[in-house]
Formats: C-alpha cells, structure tokens, sequence
C-alpha cells in the first residue's frame, strides 16, 4: 500500500506541482507539434508516459551507485541519454517483431516523441525530487500525464488560437506560447510562488 | 551547383526562438538573467556544433532511428568538456542555478531534426555558415530574453544598477517567461512582416521606375508626336516594358548604360515593328505582342549582345 501511495502522490505531484510543461517549460517545442492532431496527442502521451516510466528504473540505478561521484552531474545527461535509448530500441524491437502495423505508423514520430527535452527533463526532475525507485517510477509516470493535461488543454484551444481572429502577427506559436503562460499562471495557484527580486 | 545560403535563415526568418519556436525551454525557464542566458548560450553553441559537424560523418546509410541515438549520444560526450569549460568561466553557482536546463540541452532540435532535414542536405561549407546562422539567432534570443527579464525583474544588468520606472518581478517565473517569448515572438513576427512588405515595396518602385525611365526613352527616341505607325510602336513598346517588369528582366538593365538601354530599346522596337506588320497583316489583337517582344527583352543582359554593343 504505501508503495501505492508512494507512487500516486509522486504521480500527483508531477502533474500538478511539477508540470514539467506548464511549471518547467520542458519540451514546449513538443508539446506545439503534439496539440495539432488528437492522433499525435495520444501517441506523444503514450511514448513519453512509456518512456519515462520504463527509464525511472534504471535512471535510480544509476543515481543510487553513481550519484557520490564528483562528476556524476557532468555524466548524467549521456547517462540519461544511454538508457532512453535502450529503453527506444528494445521497445522498437519488440514492436516491430510483434505488431509489425503499429511499427509503421509510430515510425514517422516515434523519435520525435523519445528524444526530447520534456522526456530527459523528466528523468532530471526524477533524480531531483525522487527518493525511492517508486518514486521515480511514479515521478516518470506523472510526468506523461502532466503532458497529456498541458498537450489537451491547448489542443482544445489550437482551433481559435489559429482563427484570423487572432492578429496575423501573433496567429499560431506565439499566441499559443502566450496561452500556455496564462495555463501556466493558473498552476501556479496550487503552489503559490515567490521570486528573489521581492 | 552549391546551393545559396542565406545566414538570416537562422538569424531571423527561422530564428529558434521567436519564429519557429525550435528551442524555446531554456530561454523561458532559465534566461531570468544575463549570465545565465550566456551560460545556456555557450553550451548550447558548444554542443550543437560540434555534435553537427562529428554527425555528418555518420553514414546516411545508418537508418534515422538508430542515427538519432548516435546525434544525442555524442551531443552528451561534447556537453562533459562544454559543462567543465562552463563552470570555469561562469562559476559553479551560475551553472548550479541553471538547474536542469544545461543538460537538457543534448537534445535540442537543431541536432536531432534540423541537421537532418536541413544541414546535412547541404555542401559542407554552406553547412557550416548555416548552422552558424541558426545558432547565432538563437543566442542573441536568449541573450536579449536574459538582458530585459534581469532588467526588468530587478533593476539591474549584471549587477549594475540602472534606473527604472517599475519593476514586474514575475517575469522571473516560468508564466512570466511563456509571456515575455509569446509577445516577444508577435513584436518579432510583426516587425519581419512589416520589413518584408516595405523591402516587397521598395523593389516594386524600382521596377516601376525601370519601366517608366524605359518608357520615357522610348517616347523620346520615336517622337510623341509621330506618325501614327510610331505611335502604334510606342504602345507596343510599352506592353513590352509590361511584360519585361513581370518577368523581372527590367531590373538587369538597372547596370546597364543608357546605350544599352537603347540597343534594348531598338531591339525591342524591332520586333515590335515585326509584330505590328503581322497584326496589320492578320488583324490580330493586341494580346500576343508582349509576350513574344519579352523574349527580346533578354537581348541585353546576354553577354554577347552586350559586347556588340
């Protein structure tokens, strides 16, 4: 039970208090090409969620043995970077051995989706914040869903966003950057902020 | 045939910050300040260049999914001297404080899909000055984004104070961010429209000049008040100048002498001439004459007819 919990309020935590979009502004270039169709939607949420839960693990591995070392943090992003790719080409393999039709239509994006900054943010924001592999585990987890919630919340919006509504000038990424800051202003209600200059 | 490279294509028309939005996490998250928008930007030229360059090496044979690895893969070997270079010049605690978003960095898009779809399709000098020009908008972004939030967060530029009205301390935060870039990429986007348009006009008035300069010497050397068959020259001389400013062609003789405005001029008067006798002839209308008097038009900015000249 408390393994549960652990990773419930890991999860909670990500989605809510440590976005890593709308708190971190992690992968917003993604998360942009993801809220066009409901299609990449799913399959960025998917293979980030997957992604990020299945390299918790290892990423605690590493922290746990290496983390004393005076370089580790010099190490860390080709570490990070080693066990994505893993995780990649083993899930790529096993999807391509057994359900060869989805191989082909998550091929065109599948990259896109797993080598981004809002998926290597996340392991970051787990090796920062976690304590236990369950929070890691919990911590990769809320991280997809927390880019689900942003990516939902601004597909909703892309249609008027888009509209000639809007200016020409600003139509489209900088309207929606602006919307995802106000998105990100509202979050900030669940935490309450402070700044050094004040 | 090497292709042209405009360096403004990173610098401004693609800048990754502010028109494509490619690289946007570091610059809202972390550029609060001068000196970290200039640690995000060392580390990011550092890296992103010399994973481009080491990674074109890569045989394309290699199929993209596995190439990608090997892109960020020695993006984080080059970050472990990049990082070390960093804290020596800017300090521990600057690349303490930017956190995160210094690693994060091996997978900027300019690696992973921009030099695939872009610089690799090129000769590698034009890659080179390409990459450059990408890389050097998107510092200059970063920078200019780090100058006006530690401006306006706290009144000062590295650490020297200057006067200021009032003070907006969220721009420090991450919303404060999203909206300083969101805005910032409409004033940029805005500005480039309102530039593109004034350079579309500007060179519109040049041809208009072009045509009406060759129009005046047309009228000047066959007389305005000449016979009627002059007269019917003129016009068809001046549809011809029509159709030359559509094709562009005008412009040429902008480097040319009024005496070969003149050969041109006569040349076209000629074929003009050639045309009027087949329209008396066939009673045709007045719709074919540009379109074969434009192919005289070229005569001029041939070498060899320039050299008759």
């Amino acid at each position: 039970m408390e393994i549960f919990n652990n990773i419930v309020i890991a999860s909670l935590a990500a989605i809510f208090l440590q976005n890593s979009i709308l708190e971190r502004a992690l992968g917003a270039n993604v998360l942009l090409y993801a809220s066009r169709k409901k299609e990449h939607l799913v399959g960025f949420f998917a293979a980030i969620t997957y992604t990020t839960t299945a390299s918790a693990p290892l990423v605690w591995i590493f922290d746990t043995f290496l983390g004393n070392n005076e370089y580790y943090g010099i190490l860390m992003p080709l570490l990070y970077i080693l066990t994505i790719s893993t995780v990649y080409i083993v899930t790529l393999v096993l999807i391509w051995r057994f359900l060869p039709k989805l191989f082909r239509s998550l091929k065109k994006y599948v990259h896109l989706s797993v080598f981004n900054c809002s998926v290597i943010g996340a392991l970051f924001l787990c090796s920062q914040q976690g304590s236990d592999i369950f929070t890691y585990i919990g911590y990769g987890l809320g991280t997809g869903i927390g880019f689900l919630f942003a990516a939902y919340l601004l597909y909703i919006a892309s249609e008027r966003l888009t509209s000639s509504l809007v200016p020409a000038a600003f139509r489209g990424y900088p309207i929606m950057i602006v919307y995802v800051g106000i998105l990100s202003l509202a979050l900030y209600a669940f935490t309450g902020y402070s700044t050094s200059a004040v | 045939m090497e292709n042209r490279i405009d360096p403004r294509d990173g610098l401004i028309k693609q800048n990754m910050v502010f028109m494509s939005g490619m690289l946007t996490a570091p610059v809202i998250a972390c550029s609060t300040t001068l000196i970290k928008s200039l640690a995000v930007c060392f580390v990011f030229s550092v890296v992103s260049f010399a994973a481009i360059l080491l990674c074109r090496l890569i045989p394309r044979t290699i199929v993209y999914t596995v190439r990608v690895i090997i892109y960020s893969a020695a993006a984080a070997v080059f970050y472990i001297p990049t990082a070390l270079m960093a804290q020596s010049i800017f300090g521990e605690a600057v690349i303490k404080a930017a956190g995160v978003y210094l690693p994060i960095l091996v997978t900027n898009s300019l690696i992973l899909s921009k030099a695939e779809t872009r610089f690799y399709l090129e000769p590698a000098g034009n890659m080179i000055r390409d990459v450059l020009g990408f890389v050097m908008g998107f510092d200059i972004s970063c920078a200019i984004t780090g100058v006006f939030r530690e401006y306006f967060t706290t009144g000062r530029i590295l650490g020297s104070e200057i006067p200021i009205l009032f003070t907006i301390p969220a721009l420090e935060t991450t919303f404060g961010g999203f909206l300083f870039v969101g805005i910032g990429a409409g004033l940029f986007r805005a500005l480039y429209s309102y530039r593109k348009k004034k350079a579309a006009e500007a060179e519109n008035d040049d041809v208009d000049s072009l045509a009406e300069y060759a129009e005046d010497v047309g009228e000047f050397l066959v007389g305005k008040h000449g016979t009627k068959a002059e007269r019917e020259k003129i016009r068809i001389y001046k549809a011809a100048v029509r159709n030359i400013k559509t094709q562009n062609d005008l412009l040429n003789m902008e480097f040319l002498s009024n005496k070969d405005v003149l050969a041109a001029f006569e040349a076209i008067v000629s074929e003009g001439q050639e045309m009027l006798t087949e329209n008396n002839a066939g009673n045709a209308n007045d719709t074919g004459a540009p379109a074969d008097a434009g192919n005289t038009a070229e005569l001029p900015t041939e070498e060899g007819e320039n050299g008759d000249i």
